[in-house]
C-alpha cells in the first residue's frame, strides 16, 4: 500500500502553510520537522506529560496525540510565536526572572498552557495556577517557581491591558 | 575519629566576605534560548538526510534467542540496514563497564544469545524516518526460548535460582563485609539493639527528554563524531572508543543540552554506540532517539533497589553507638557502575551523628531487570532514609523525643572523620535544625496534630529528618571495593579554558560538561564575573567535545559547581599572572607593585596609573613588539582542576580514605495527612533547610531543592519500576510510572544556612541532589508519625495506597 | 512511538462516514473522534486500523439541546464544551462534575463524549455517568438509527454494543431532579480513576427516593450498583444507610488486581467512594430544596 498524502492548510504563528502530509504524521513531528519549528518538544508520545502542548484555535492540545491532518484549517500557536520583534512575552520574561525553568524541556509546553490559563482567567490565585498547570509535568523545578512566574506575568499583563484601555 | 591533622588535606582557605557576583540570584545565562524554543536539544539537531534507528526489544524477561529473521524488514520501504545482536557483536565490543567482572556479566549494545530483561534490544533497524524504522521492526521475526525469570533479589541469591549470567556461576555479582571502628565492642556495650527490615524499590530520573545521539562515521579518517545528550567522563571515553573498535583519538563526543537527567544521562553511551555502529554500517549520519518506552524499559539508569536488615546499637539515654547494615541491592541484569552506589552511602553512612562503628555488608544481586545507573543521590539518599527510619524507631522504642535524640548525637567538631575514613569538612547541624523547626512552625503543628486527631479523628504526621548531602566524588570510590583493583584510578578533574579576546571579551570553554538543567554556564559566568569584575552576561560560555577537550568529569555527585569554581579560579589566575606582567611592562613598573582592582591592573598607591583588561588584551593580541621576547601573544589560560581532597584507602580497607569531603547537610520537616480509608497522603506543610556552604546563586539552588524534593515525593509515594513475579515490566509508560504533577507537590518553604567549606573556592559545596536526598526519608517519617497511634509503621517505599491500606489491614485498623 | 500507516478520509456527512465503514470493512476501519484515546493506542501500535474515518468535518454531530425532559448531546461535542455549558450544568450536573475529572484541559479540548463512550475504557468516567443516568445512546448504521440503553451498551473492557458499521451520533440523558455526585480516587491528580462513583439521589422528605449509583474500577465495565440502590431506596438519608449501601454494593464483586491496587484495596476504595458519593448526592439533594 503506497503511502497516500493529504493536503492540509494550517496557519502557524500567523503564517499560512500548505503542505502534503501522510495521514499518520503526528502534528508534533509536522511542526518540528516539516515546518522547522523545533520549539515544541516530545516527552511521552502518549498524551500524558504535556511537553508537546500547543494552542489550536486558542485551546491547548497535545500535539503528540494529534494527527497533522486533524489540524487542517486551524490556527496554531507555538512557543516560537510568543516573542514579538525581539521582545520576550511577559510569560517568557517572568519565567527567566523567577527561574521557572532549569532544563527548559517542558518550558514551551508550559508557556503555551500558561497563555491559555491567563486568557481564561487573567487574575488567578496561586492555587488556581497550580491546579491548572497540573496538566503539564515538570521534572526539574517542582513547579513552585513556574507558578510564581505565571502569577507575576499575569500581573504585568493586566497592567498592560489597563494602560492600553 | 575527630582529628584534624590527617595527611592529604588541602590548605585551609581564607574566604573573602566581599563578593559581588557569587551569592547573587541573577537570571540564568542559559535561559533565553530555551524560552524562545531554540534549546538545541539532540532531537532539534537532525539535519536532512539523516537516517533514523529504532530498536526491537525483547518481550521476555529471560530467554534464549534462537533465531532472528530480518529479510522482510530489510525489504521494507525506506530501510537501509538491519543489524542483529549477533552482527553487532562483530561490529562492536562490549559496552564500557566499571562492574566487578565485566568478562562474566558482559554487557553489549544489543543482546546476542539471550535476553536478560523485558525491553533488552535484540536488533536495530535504520531507515529514512523513525516511522519507517518502526514499521520495519514489526517485520522482524524472533524465535525465543523462554527461560525462568528471577525477579526477587533475595531469591536471586538463593541456591538454585536461574542464573542471569551463566558465566558468573551465581547471581551474586559482589559480596563483601566492611568493618569500621569497634563494632563488636559497641554492640556488646549497648543497652538496646534496634532492629529493622526496610525495602526501597527502584525508581528513576525519567527526565522528560530521553537519551539520543546523532553519529557520523568518516571513513576517510576512520573517526566517529557523535552529538549526544549524555555526559561523558572525558578521560574514560577510550572505553567507548574501544566498544566502537577505534582508537580513543578517533572518537569525538560532543555534548548538547539535555532536557533533564538527574543522573540518567550519566555515561549513557548505548544510544551513542548504536547510532555510531549504524552510521558506520550505512555510511550515513544516523540518529537514534529513544522514545519513552525505550527509555523506561531500557534506560540503564534504574535507581537503587534495596533490602536492608539493620541493627542500631543504642544507649538508653539515646546515644548511638554503632550500626550493622546488611544490604542486598538488586542491580538488574548488568552492573555498569559496580557497587559505586554503596560508596556514596559509605561517604555519609553515619549521617550527622557521632556513631562510632559501622559494619557494612553489601551483596549485589543480579536479576532479570534493566540495570541500575545513576539517580540523584546515587545510593546515598537510600542510606539517609534507612538511617533516619532507624533513629525514629529507636526514639519510639526508648520513649525519647525524635528531635532531641538527633540533637544528642550531632557531630559538632569539624573537620570530622567518620568511621569509614571520609571527612565532613564543615557544618552546623544545630543551626540547620533550629531554622527548619522554626520555618516549619513545628510546635504549632504538633499542637494541631493532637487537636485534629482528638477532635476530628484525622491522622496528621510530622517528619523531622537530619541528613547529609555529600558533594564532589573522588575516583577511589569506584575501586576501593577490591583489595587488588585492576585500575586504582585517582583522577576526576574538571577543566576550564578562559580566553580574553582582543576587545577584552571573555569566553569560557567547558569540556564534556553537560547542561542538563543544572546551570553550568551561570555558575561559570558568575565565577568569571567575580574574578574579572565584568558582567556575567558578557561572558560567552561554550562547550567542547571530548576529542579536542581537556580532561573533564562533568556533573554528577553534585560536583560541578565546586569543580568549575576551582577550574575558573585556576584559569583566571594564569590570565591575571600574565596580564599583571604585561601591564607592568607597559607601565614600566615592577609586577609586584601592581594590584588587580575594578577590572584591571593598577599601580599600588597610584590608582590613576592603570590598564584595563581590555587594554592589556588588545596589546597582547596585536602588538607583539610592545612586549619582551618571552611573552607570547594572546591572553588565555586553562586549568585542569583535580579533585582537591582525595586520600587513598588503607590496604586493609578499614579506612577508605577521604573520597567525598565537601559535606552539606539538610533538615526537612513535612507535615502530612494520611487518609486511612484510601491510603492517600497529602501535604499540609513542607519546610526544607539546606546548608551547601557558600551559595553561588541562591535562587538556582532553591529551585534544585524544590525539584529534588518533588522527585523525592515521587520516590516516597508514587514512582516505581514495577516488575511482576514473571519479570514483566508493568509500569512501562507514564500511565503507570507515576510522576508527580503540580498537585502532588506542595509549596516548599526553603531556608538556607551557609557553613563555608574550608577547602573550596569561596567555600562552595555542591547541592544539586540534596532535595531528593532528604525527602523520601522525611516523608516516610511523617507518614509513620501519622500512623503511630494505630500501631502502623511503613518500612517500604514507595508508600502507595496499596501498601498503606495493607499495613492498616494487617494491624486491624483498616478504615 | 509512531503510528502505523493507514488510509484516511474526512467525510462531510454521516451517511458518507457510515458508507466508508461498510466499504472498507475488510481493512479494520475505525472512527476517529477526538483521538485522545485512539491515537495513544496507535502510537503504541496496540491499535492498527487500516482505515481511519475522521468525523471532524461531519455536520450534525455536535451541539447540546433539550427535548422535553431529555438532554441531547451530539457525540462529537468536545468535553471542554460540556464543561463550559450552562445547560449541562443545570440539566445534567452529574455529567458536568464528571467531565471535570477527565484528564486535563488539553485532553478535554479535543476529546469528545461520543469518543469516550465508544472507547469504553473500564476506568473511564462517562460510562458510569450514562449508566447512572439511564441514558440512551443513539447509533447510526447503514440501515438507520437505533437507541441503545446504556445498561446494554458496555459489553466488556473496550467493548460496546456498536456494530462494526455503526457510529455513535447522540447521547440522550434523562433529566434528574435531586442531588448528584461524581467522586473518584486516582493516584495522581486527574490521572485515570482507580475507582469512580456516579451517584444520583432524590429525597422524599428525609428519605431517599429515586436513586442510581454506578461504579468504575471493580468490574470489566462500569456497573450499576443495584444492590446498594435497593438498600437506599426508601431508607433514611444518613451515614449509616450510606455505609450499609456501600457495603452491599461490593459484596460478591471480584475486581481484577493490577499494579495500582489489589482486589481487596479496590473493594475498600469502592466502598469508601460509594459512601462518599451517596453522602454528597443526598446532601446536595437536601440543599437543593
Amino acid at each position: 500500500m503506497a503511502p497516500t498524502t493529504c493536503t492540509i492548510t494550517v496557519t502557524v504563528n500567523g503564517q499560512p502553510h500548505v503542505a502534503e502530509v501522510e495521514p499518520r504524521r503526528l502534528l508534533v513531528d509536522f511542526l518540528r520537522e516539516d515546518l522547522g519549528l523545533p520549539g515544541t518538544h516530545i516527552g511521552c508520545e502518549q498524551g500524558v506529560c504535556g511537553t508537546c502542548t500547543i494552542l489550536l484555535n486558542g485551546a491547548s492540545i497535545r500535539s503528540c496525540i494529534t494527527l497533522a491532518v486533524q489540524a487542517d484549517g486551524a490556527e496554531i500557536s507555538t512557543v516560537e510565536g510568543l516573542a514579538r520583534d525581539g521582545e520576550l512575552h511577559p510569560l517568557q520574561d517572568e519565567f527567566a526572572a523567577k527561574q521557572g525553568l532549569q532544563c527548559g524541556y517542558c518550558t514551551p509546553g508550559m508557556l503555551m498552557r500558561a497563555c491559555e490559563i491567563l486568557a481564561e482567567n487573567p487574575d488567578p490565585t496561586p492555587a488556581e495556577v497550580r491546579s491548572a498547570i497540573a496538566s503539564n509535568l515538570c521534572r526539574c523545578t517542582g513547579y513552585q517557581f513556574i507558578i510564581e512566574a505565571v502569577i507575576s506575568a499575569a500581573a504585568r499583563m493586566r497592567a498592560t491591558k489597563e494602560v492600553a484601555s | 575519629m575527630t582529628t584534624a591533622s590527617r595527611p592529604g588535606a588541602p590548605p585551609v582557605r581564607d574566604h573573602s566576605a566581599k563578593r559581588r557576583w557569587v551569592g547573587q540570584s541573577i537570571r540564568r545565562v542559559e535561559d533565553p534560548k530555551f524560552l524562545l524554543g531554540r534549546g538545541g536539544y539532540i532531537a532539534d539537531r537532525i539535519t536532512p538526510g539523516t537516517l533514523h534507528a529504532a530498536v526491537l526489544r525483547s518481550p521476555h524477561p529471560h530467554a534464549r534467542i534462537l533465531r532472528i529473521e530480518v529479510a522482510q524488514a530489510l525489504a521494507a520501504p525506506g530501510v537501509r540496514a538491519v543489524i542483529t545482536g549477533l552482527q553487532a557483536a562483530e561490529l562492536c565490543d562490549p559496552m564500557p563497564d566499571f562492574g566487578p567482572d565485566p568478562a562474566r556479566h558482559t554487557w553489549r549494545c544489543l543482546a546476542v544469545d539471550k535476553v536478560r530483561y523485558v525491553g533488552e534490544g535484540v536488533a536495530v533497524v535504520v531507515a529514512d524516518s523513525r516511522y519507517l524504522a518502526e514499521d520495519a521492526l514489526e517485520l522482524i521475526e524472533v524465535e525465543y526460548e523462554a527461560l525462568p525469570a528471577v525477579v526477587d533479589p533475595e531469591r536471586a541469591l538463593a541456591d538454585g535460582a536461574p542464573l542471569v549470567h551463566e558465566a558468573l556461576g551465581s547471581n551474586c555479582a559482589y559480596e563483601r563485609t566492611f568493618d569500621f571502628g569497634e563494632v563488636e565492642r559497641d554492640f556488646a556495650e549497648a543497652d538496646v539493639i534496634i532492629t529493622d527490615r526496610l525495602r526501597w524499590h527502584r525508581s528513576g530520573g525519567q527526565p522528560l527528554e530521553t537519551v539520543g545521539a546523532i553519529a557520523e562515521y568518516d571513513p576517510g579518517t576512520g573517526s566517529f563524531t557523535i552529538d549526544t545528550n549524555t555526559l561523558s567522563f572525558t578521560s574514560y571515553l577510550f572505553m567507548a572508543a574501544n566498544t566502537l573498535k577505534v582508537p580513543a583519538n578517533k572518537l569525538d563526543i560532543r555534548p548538547v543540552p539535555a532536557g533533564g537527567s538527574f543522573g540518567s544521562k550519566l555515561f549513557a553511551n548505548k544510544p551513542a554506540v548504536i547510532a555510531a555502529m549504524c552510521s558506520r554500517a550505512t555510511g550515513r549520519k544516523v540518529a537514534y532517539l529513544e522514545d519513552r518506552v525505550d527509555n523506561i524499559s531500557n534506560c540503564d539508569h534504574h535507581g537503587s533497589d534495596r533490602v536492608y536488615n539493620v541493627e542500631l546499637a543504642m544507649m538508653r539515654d539515646g546515644t548511638m553507638r554503632g550500626i550493622k547494615i546488611d544490604v542486598v541491592d538488586d542491580y538488574g541484569a548488568y552492573m555498569q557502575f559496580g557497587v559505586g552506589h554503596h560508596g556514596n552511602a559509605l561517604a555519609q553512612v553515619v549521617g550527622p551523628y557521632t556513631i562510632g562503628s559501622v559494619r557494612y555488608r553489601v551483596r549485589a544481586a543480579l536479576t532479570n531487570k534493566n540495570q541500575q545507573g545513576a539517580y540523584r543521590g546515587f545510593g546515598s539518599e537510600v542510606n539517609n532514609w534507612m538511617l533516619e527510619q532507624m533513629v525514629d524507631k529507636a526514639a519510639r522504642e526508648l520513649g525519647l523525643d525524635p528531635v532531641a535524640t538527633r540533637r544528642k548525637n550531632f557531630i559538632r567538631d569539624f573537620p570530622h572523620f567518620i568511621p569509614t575514613g571520609n571527612v565532613y569538612d564543615s557544618g552546623d547541624y544545630d543551626r540547620v535544625l533550629d531554622k527548619a523547626l522554626e520555618l516549619a512552625d513545628y510546635s504549632r503543628w504538633r499542637a494541631e496534630q493532637k487537636r485534629l486527631r482528638e477532635e476530628e479523628g484525622r491522622y496528621i504526621g510530622i517528619g523531622v529528618i537530619c541528613a547529609q548531602e555529600r558533594s564532589v566524588f573522588s575516583a577511589t570510590e569506584f575501586w576501593f571495593w577490591f583489595d587488588e583493583p585492576g585500575a586504582p584510578v585517582t583522577s576526576t578533574p574538571e577543566s576550564v579554558t578562559l580566553k580574553v579576546d582582543a576587545t577584552g571579551g571573555i569566553t569560557a570553554i567547558l569540556y564534556s560538561c553537560a547542561f542538563w538543567g543544572n546551570s553550568p554556564e551561570t555558575m561559570v559566568a558568575q565565577f568569571v564575573a567575580e574574578e574579572f569584575d565584568c558582567s556575567p552576561y558578557d561572558v560567552s560560555v561554550v562547550y567542547h567535545g571530548s576529542r579536542d577537550g581537556l580532561p573533564a568529569t562533568g556533573p554528577g555527585g553534585s560536583r560541578t559547581t565546586v569543580m568549575l569554581a576551582g577550574a575558573v579560579e585556576g584559569a583566571a589566575g594564569k590570565i591575571k599572572e600574565k596580564a599583571r606582567r604585561a601591564a607592568a611592562h607597559l607601565l614600566e613598573i615592577a609586577p609586584e607593585d601592581m594590584e588587580w582592582a575594578d577590572g584591571g591592573f593598577r599601580v599600588r598607591g597610584d590608582p590613576e596609573r592603570r590598564k584595563s583588561l581590555a587594554e592589556i588584551a588588545i596589546m597582547l593580541h596585536l602588538f607583539k613588539h610592545s612586549f619582551p621576547d618571552d611573552m607570547e601573544s594572546g591572553l588565555e589560560g586553562s586549568k585542569v582542576f583535580d579533585h582537591p581532597y582525595t586520600t587513598m584507602p588503607s590496604a586493609d580497607r578499614k579506612d577508605l580514605g577521604v573520597f567525598y569531603p565537601f559535606m552539606g547537610h539538610a533538615c526537612h520537616v513535612p507535615v502530612v495527612e494520611v487518609d486511612i480509608e484510601t491510603g492517600a497522603v497529602t501535604f499540609l506543610h513542607y519546610a526544607a533547610v539546606h546548608d551547601c556552604g557558600t551559595l553561588v546563586n541562591p535562587r538556582s539552588l532553591a529551585g534544585h531543592i524544590v525539584g529534588g524534593t518533588a522527585q523525592g515525593i515521587g520516590t516516597a509515594l508514587y514512582e516505581e519500576y514495577v516488575y511482576d513475579e514473571d519479570g514483566q515490566l508493568l509500569s512501562s509508560s507514564y500511565l503507570d510510572y507515576l510522576i508527580p504533577s503540580a498537585m502532588e507537590v506542595p509549596e516548599v518553604g526553603i531556608g538556607h544556612v551557609e557553613t563555608p567549606s574550608p577547602y573550596t573556592p569561596h567555600g562552595v559545596k555542591g547541592g544539586g541532589e540534596g532535595g531528593r536526598m532528604m525527602a523520601p526519608a522525611a516523608i516516610n517519617a511523617a507518614v509513620n508519625d501519622a500512623l503511630a497511634p494505630l500501631g502502623v509503621r511503613l518500612t517500604e517505599l514507595p508508600m502507595t495506597p496499596e501498601r498503606i491500606l495493607s499495613a492498616l489491614r494487617a494491624a486491624g485498623r483498616a478504615g | 512511538m509512531k503510528p502505523p500507516p493507514f488510509s484516511y478520509a474526512a467525510p462531510t456527512t454521516l451517511d458518507e462516514a457510515i458508507g466508508l465503514l461498510t466499504e472498507h470493512s475488510d481493512a479494520e476501519p475505525r472512527v476517529l473522534a477526538g483521538g485522545q484515546s485512539l491515537i495513544p493506542l496507535m502510537n503504541f501500535r496496540l491499535a492498527k486500523p487500516g482505515y481511519l474515518i475522521d468525523l471532524r468535518n461531519v455536520t450534525g454531530l455536535t451541539g447540546i439541546r433539550h427535548e422535553g425532559h431529555v438532554l441531547i448531546i451530539g457525540a462529537m461535542t468536545r468535553m471542554s464544551e460540556l464543561e463550559r455549558s450552562d445547560e449541562v450544568a443545570m440539566a445534567a450536573p452529574l455529567l458536568a462534575e464528571a467531565v471535570g475529572f477527565i484528564a486535563h484541559t488539553p485532553v478535554r479540548n479535543r476529546g469528545t463524549i461520543g469518543g469516550s463512550l465508544a472507547h469504553a475504557d473500564p476506568a473511564a468516567e462517562l460510562p458510569a455517568v450514562t449508566l447512572a443516568s439511564d441514558a440512551e445512546l443513539v447509533a447510526a448504521g447503514p440501515t438507520g438509527s437505533r437507541q441503545i440503553r446504556a445498561a446494554e451498551f458496555f459489553t466488556g473492557p473496550f467493548g460496546t454494543a456498536l456494530a462494526p458499521d455503526e457510529i455513535l451520533t447522540e447521547i440522550r440523558l434523562p433529566l434528574w431532579h435531586g442531588g448528584h455526585a461524581f467522586v473518584e480516587f486516582s493516584r495522581i491528580h486527574a490521572n485515570f480513576a482507580v475507582v469512580g462513583v456516579a451517584a444520583l439521589a432524590e429525597l422524599n422528605g428525609d428519605r431517599i427516593g429515586r436513586v442510581a449509583l454506578a461504579v468504575t474500577g471493580v468490574a470489566p465495565t462500569a456497573i450499576r450498583a443495584t444492590a446498594a440502590e435497593h438498600v437506599l431506596a426508601g431508607a433514611s438519608a444518613d451515614a449509616t444507610t450510606a455505609a450499609e449501601a456501600a457495603q452491599a454494593a461490593v459484596e460478591g464483586l471480584s475486581p481484577a488486581a493490577d499494579l495500582h491496587a489489589s482486589a481487596e484495596t479496590r473493594l475498600a476504595l469502592a466502598r469508601t467512594y460509594l459512601r462518599r458519593g451517596i453522602e454528597l448526592a443526598t446532601s446536595r439533594a437536601r440543599n437543593e430544596r
